[in-house]
């Protein structure tokens, strides 16, 4: 056995921002334990993604055609991908981290008798594949054992996607054989969650507005950062108190739990009742004119300012960057 | 005055047909007691046993009877007025027991005191001078009730009310007009009939009205269950709380039965006064209804029909009705019984209280938060870790170890520990004490609580805990005892005023030293505190103290915070001050079941507190303090100073370098 | 319908751990166990479709004997019956090795429907429910936030990247796994803790151990977690410096 192939998965048409680092994973795999490394892409039509593949150092690309790929059925893609597989005899095979690869990857590599290495974030010499443990608070050591090929996911954001370096591959297609029987669930069109006035609990981005804002009428500027970010307005209970804001906005123990990727905190000083509202956040960003306000002990960035100064400087830096 | 003069006539010569007259009127009258009677007593009697009730020791008992019944001090401390009026009429009612016996001895023909002998004319001019006292306060007492009509009384007049007035009046009137007539005269015949038609129809109304307290009341008050707000451990594996008619015990049947509808525990409950569905008297009567038509055998359940199920949810168990009640109602096991029952049977669906049961279920905290914060806090502030050897035990609790306003009060207790040289340490793990789901009736992870908190003092040795949470102190002290034995607790402001006399005087601070002091840190207000380090409030300033609900009414702590007050500046009460202060409104587990329905209690109390005028707003309490925080901050910049009384403590301690590690 | 639930017995989500002598696992003595936190769901789940349709939950895990109270709080939350593989060596085995384990007492018992959590909060691999599916030929489908029964089958929810949904039809017998947050969580009563010391509890051995494929050699420290960054200047100039570092140092943006 051997070779390193790697899943390319699509996103809206194209190839996805986690499958090119999952490329540069494989990249440096493929440094480490001297082999070649290829990709595949897998479904119906796939020749767009393919070129965009070609221009890569990769030495394979292989499409792998079905009319029955083309949605995504985890038996689909197992029963084409476990052919492919039996066929090449890969010793690696790399797959992005996506949720798509979490219902598959670990039914394919049972087929072979093995198990994921998932959601990797480093990969070192041995290979030693570096995995967290306890919600992020240890990481652990992995290695392959024994016979058949070794299946690994990566990351989001643990290999970067511009690492990979430009070359030129073949592209060949290989036709798996699915009878329509063997395909048991079928998966509808993708959606969105009921479109709610306020839904603060699933929102990714939330900028909350606390006492610091001082004024009603300066609401408004903190309304614009938030729509310049893309994000929903939250607010700390002394503005839902005083009718500033309405209280399906109130983040708090008392009012919404948020986990959010990102939520920044304008004037709040960081009271119990509204941290524990908060603290499923991703990251957690805080401007405040109090250098000693608690908020900036669970902050990951803390602005110690003006906030009628800093939140327009602020809107302005956002609306440049996703220029 | 003529009545002193005048004597008692006492109609002679009844005859045989008035006596036999008589016979069958007391027979009849009797009979229509004890018909009703019965079957009060037998509901009483037929619910269960109280299995974890007490006799012994008596002499509490007996001391208890003395002043709530025999010298009503309850009733007439908590309302002057009307509660002197009717501690006349029973010890009216108290004097005339020989008068009455004497009364019907007479019709019979064997009357036993003599009007004009010695002691029977001082007898009976004393009655008079008290049935005086009597027919006035009946009088002031029924104009109340139905000219004048407090809230409390509730919007229905009470036409019994109305008889039973009347027929005190009469039967004090027809006493005293006998006073004025002779003995032939057939006026003091009439007088003597309608005096005892008026005690006959009495008697039978008696059982059928509120009016048995009359005979309830004292055995009530004598039975309390030996301590306020005891909450009885439930009994076997099938006890779940009150749930149905088969739970309600002797004493919770006693109590329902006992209740005069006085309304005291209404008027100062912090829920129905900020228009909650929760009305504690209606709870009682709720389940007295329950009694009269279902009965202590029926399966029906106590919440429904009889008390919506939500009141119970709304009350903050801050005590004011029992601690209100002049019949001896326990109002608060009874609520947190309905909780239970609710509760532990998980038919109680609340996205807050569940969230708050699973915190306590997989985590140490109340907030749901991770015990490295707590962890994080005290390598920070760098307290000492109990290790067996120090003295005191200091339990920082979900406030203070997690809410930064109580990790101030925490850091600036344990400067003034440091400046006293007292031995101490924080447990390098602490669960939460249990108080919140123990208030809302959650047996389960209380249970669990106390148990592993037992056991983890147990094993460190723990002899002394010092807190800073009333909370805390009541339910290690009191809940725990049913799973094991706690260390001895205090609360910080019995610590402190201990050792009042080792801390600064406040003649010590003037204006060339101020700089010397630290202030305690207000982030009320943290971006224009005036007391910002280095600055001192004048010494002179007001202080308002607002009594926390579980430190007053629970410990009969009142003072302890305000000798720490006085040393701190000038004291200021409340209109609601020591046992009638009004709660904030966190207790009961409601700090943590999200947003009240109607005005907000801790904003009602802030805007008392603020009303008094005072600089400076101490508290004792975290909860107090946190909601207080967030109702002052409405008044912005405006709002006094919050401050527990350990910050206004630490203020005048000598300045140190703060070494933070 | 007959539903399995595989649960987790998990160290406390936020249990001060240090790492072992061997630093291949963390010191277990003094540590406090729980029910991981995705299982819960999948509990919840079963129990719904039970008090909707009738039938029966068993709640079925692989632990040592520590395991007892989390069985015992799952059939305090409603659970029928329980299965206990006795099990000491969980972490020799992989994700393969663990789901043979549930295989071998899954397979008797033929369910209608077989639950697991999306993942464990100790090792987080969210492979077992996948794997237990293709060992046992059964069709699944995973990140599932809602169960629906239908004549056909079931139709369930599943979650998908960045506020996404899907539907999914399938028949049964099937595996789902269950993302957390999909309903909300019933508490732990005292009834049901009383009530859960009559209901059945089977213990069986485990299979012997065989050669895993994937080993974990060791166990360490991630670098020191970064503490918060104040960042300093002109309005200006921190509004520039946050949002650099929001895009491409915590990538949120």
């Amino acid at each position: 056995m051997s070779g390193i192939w790697i899943v390319i998965e699509a996103r809206d048409g194209r190839v996805s921002r986690i499958s090119w680092e999952a490329v540069s994973a494989g990249q440096k795999l493929a440094a480490l334990t001297n082999q070649d490394f290829n990709a595949v892409v897998i479904g119906a039509g796939t020749e767009g993604l393919a070129a965009e593949v070609i221009a890569k150092a990769l030495g394979k690309i292989v499409r792998i055609e079905h009319p029955r790929l083309a949605a995504y059925t985890p038996d689909g893609f197992t029963l084409a991908l476990q052919q492919f597989i039996e066929n090449e005899r890969p010793a690696q095979v790399v797959f992005p981290h996506t949720y798509q690869v979490r219902d598959y990857a670990p039914k394919l590599a049972a087929r072979f008798g093995q198990a994921l290495i998932g959601d990797v974030t480093a990969i070192s010499e041995g290979p030693v594949f570096t995995r967290q443990l306890m919600q992020g608070r240890l990481n652990g050591s992995y290695r392959h054992s024994g016979d058949g090929p070794c299946f690994v996911s990566v990351q989001a954001g643990a290999f970067r996607a511009d690492a990979v370096q430009s070359g030129a591959a073949t592209v060949t297609v290989f036709t798996p054989t699915i009878e329509a029987a063997q395909i048991r669930t079928r998966h509808s069109e993708c959606f969105r969650g009921a479109a709610q006035t306020v839904d603060l609990a699933s929102a990714q981005l939330i900028v909350g507005v606390g006492r610091g804002i001082r004024d009603p009428a300066n609401i408004p500027l903190a309304q614009e950062l938030a729509t310049a970010l893309g994000a929903e307005l939250g607010a700390s209970r002394p503005i839902c108190d005083a009718g500033w804001l309405p209280i399906e906005r109130q983040i708090g123990s008392s009012g919404q739990t948020i986990a959010p990727k990102l939520y920044l905190a304008l004037g709040i000083s960081g009271a119990i009742q509204h941290m524990v509202g908060i603290k499923g956040s991703q990251c957690i960003a805080a401007v405040n004119k109090d250098p000693d306000a608690p908020i900036f002990e669970a902050a990951d960035y803390g602005i110690v300012g003006d906030l009628m100064e800093v939140i327009p400087a602020l809107t302005e830096a956002v609306k440049t960057a996703k220029q | 005055m003529l009545l002193f003069t005048a004597t008692l006539a006492e109609p002679r010569l009844f005859s045989l047909a008035e006596k036999l007259l008589l016979v069958v009127l007391v027979a009849a009258s009797a009979t229509g007691f004890w018909l009703r009677f019965r079957v009060v007593l037998g509901k009483i009697l037929q619910s269960k046993p109280d299995v974890s009730f007490h006799l012994f020791p008596i002499g509490k008992r007996i001391w208890e009877f003395v002043c709530e019944v025999l010298f009503h001090a309850k009733v007439i401390r908590q309302r002057p007025l009307p509660g002197l009026a009717h501690a006349f009429v029973f010890w009216g009612f108290c004097a005339f027991v020989l008068v009455t016996l004497n009364h019907f001895s007479v019709g019979f023909g064997v009357g036993f005191l003599d009007p004009t002998g010695r002691f029977g004319r001082f007898y009976f001019d004393l009655a008079a001078v008290f049935a005086v006292a009597c027919s006035a306060s009946i009088l002031g007492l029924f104009v109340r009730r139905f000219l004048i009509r407090p809230e409390w009384l509730g919007e229905q007049l009470s036409y019994q009310s109305g008889v039973i007035a009347f027929l005190i009046f009469l039967l004090m009137v027809t006493y005293l007009a006998s006073f004025f007539v002779a003995e032939a005269d057939p006026a003091a015949r009439v007088l003597w009939w309608v005096h005892t038609l008026a005690l006959l129809a009495f008697l039978p109304i008696i059982p059928h009205t509120k009016h048995l307290h009359l005979v309830l009341s004292p055995a009530t008050v004598f039975l309390s269950r030996g301590s306020f707000s005891r909450i009885p451990p439930l009994a076997g594996d099938e006890d779940f709380g009150l749930i149905d008619g088969t739970d309600l015990t002797r004493l919770v049947s006693l109590q329902a039965y006992s209740c005069v509808e006085c309304g005291r525990c209404t008027e100062h409950c912090p829920a129905a006064a900020t228009g909650k569905l929760l009305n504690p008297k209606e709870i009682i009567l709720g389940l007295r209804g329950f009694l009269n038509d279902l009965g202590p055998t029926s399966e029906e359940p106590l919440l429904g029909k009889y008390n919506p199920p939500q009141a119970p949810f709304q009350c903050t168990t801050c005590g004011a009705c029992e601690f209100q009640c002049p019949v001896g109602i326990e109002h608060l096991p009874i609520l947190v019984g309905l909780r239970r029952g609710a509760v532990n049977t998980g038919t109680w669906q609340d996205d807050y209280g569940s969230k708050l049961f699973l915190a306590l279920e997989r985590g140490s905290n109340a907030h749901g938060l991770a015990t490295s914060e707590r962890d994080k806090f005290i390598e920070k502030v760098g307290l000492p870790i109990f290790d067996g050897t120090q003295e005191y035990c200091l339990w920082l609790g979900c406030m203070g170890g997690y809410d930064p306003k109580g990790r101030e009060i925490i850091t600036d207790f344990a400067r003034i520990m440091n400046y006293l040289g007292t031995s101490y340490g924080v447990l390098r793990k602490e669960k939460c004490c249990g108080d919140p789901v123990r208030r809302l009736g959650n047996d389960l992870v209380f249970q669990q609580l106390a148990e592993a908190n037992l056991q983890a003092l147990a094993q460190t040795k723990t002899r002394k805990i010092v807190s800073i949470c009333p909370h805390c102190v009541r339910t290690i002290q009191e809940d725990w005892r049913e799973f094991g034995a706690p260390p001895t607790v205090e609360h910080h402001s019995e610590f402190l005023a201990r050792h009042a006399d080792q801390l600064p005087r406040p003649s010590t601070i003037s204006a060339t030293n101020s700089e010397s002091f630290v202030a305690g840190h207000d982030f009320s207000r943290a971006a224009t505190a005036p007391n910002s380090p280095g600055a001192l409030a004048p010494a002179a300033e007001t202080i308002v103290y607002h009594d926390p609900c579980y430190l007053g009414r629970y410990r009969n702590v009142y003072d302890q915070p305000r000798a720490l007050v006085n040393l701190a500046g000038e004291l200021v009460e409340t209109p609601r001050n020591h046992e009638r202060s009004f709660c904030c409104g966190a207790g009961g587990g409601l700090v943590f079941l999200g947003e009240e329905t109607g005005e907000r209690i801790g904003k009602v109390r802030a805007d008392e507190l603020v009303a008094t005028g005072a600089k400076t707003v101490a508290t004792a309490c975290p909860f107090c303090n946190s909601i207080f925080r967030d109702a002052l901050a409405e008044s912005g910049d405006a709002a006094p100073q919050l401050l527990d009384i350990a910050q206004l403590t630490a203020r005048r301690l000598p300045k140190i370098e703060r070494t933070e590690s | 319908m007959k539903i399995i639930v595989a649960i987790k017995q998990v160290p406390e989500r936020d249990a001060q751990m240090r790492i072992n002598a061997a630093g291949k696992w963390i010191e277990e003595s003094g540590l406090q166990f729980a029910l991981n936190e995705s299982d819960a769901y999948a509990l919840e789940e079963a129990l719904q479709l039970k008090e909707k349709h009738g039938g029966e939950v068993i709640v079925l895990t692989a632990g040592p004997e520590r395991v007892g109270p989390t069985i015992r709080e799952a059939l305090a939350k409603g659970a029928d019956r329980a299965i206990h593989i006795d099990c000491n060596d969980l972490g020799a085995r992989d994700a393969l090795g663990v789901a043979r384990l549930l295989a071998e007492a899954v397979k008797p018992e033929s369910p209608d429907l077989i639950l697991t959590g999306l993942q464990s909060d100790d090792l987080g691999q969210g492979q077992t429910g996948v794997i237990l599916a293709e060992l046992l030929g059964l069709p699944h489908a995973s990140l599932i936030l809602h169960v629906d029964k239908t004549d056909a089958g079931l139709t369930v929810k599943r979650e998908l990247e960045e506020g996404w949904f899907q539907t999914i039809d399938l028949p049964t017998p099937a595996v789902l796994t269950i993302q957390s947050g999909g309903s909300k969580l019933r508490y732990a009563t005292l009834m049901g803790i009383k009530r859960a010391k009559t209901k059945e509890l089977h213990t069986v051995a485990a299979a012997e151990l065989t050669a895993p494929a994937v080993i974990l050699e060791r166990i360490a420290l991630p670098q020191k977690q970064k503490p918060t960054q104040i960042l300093s200047g002109t309005p200006k100039e921190v509004a520039a410096a946050l949002v650099e570092k929001l895009k491409f140092e915590a990538r949120v943006l």
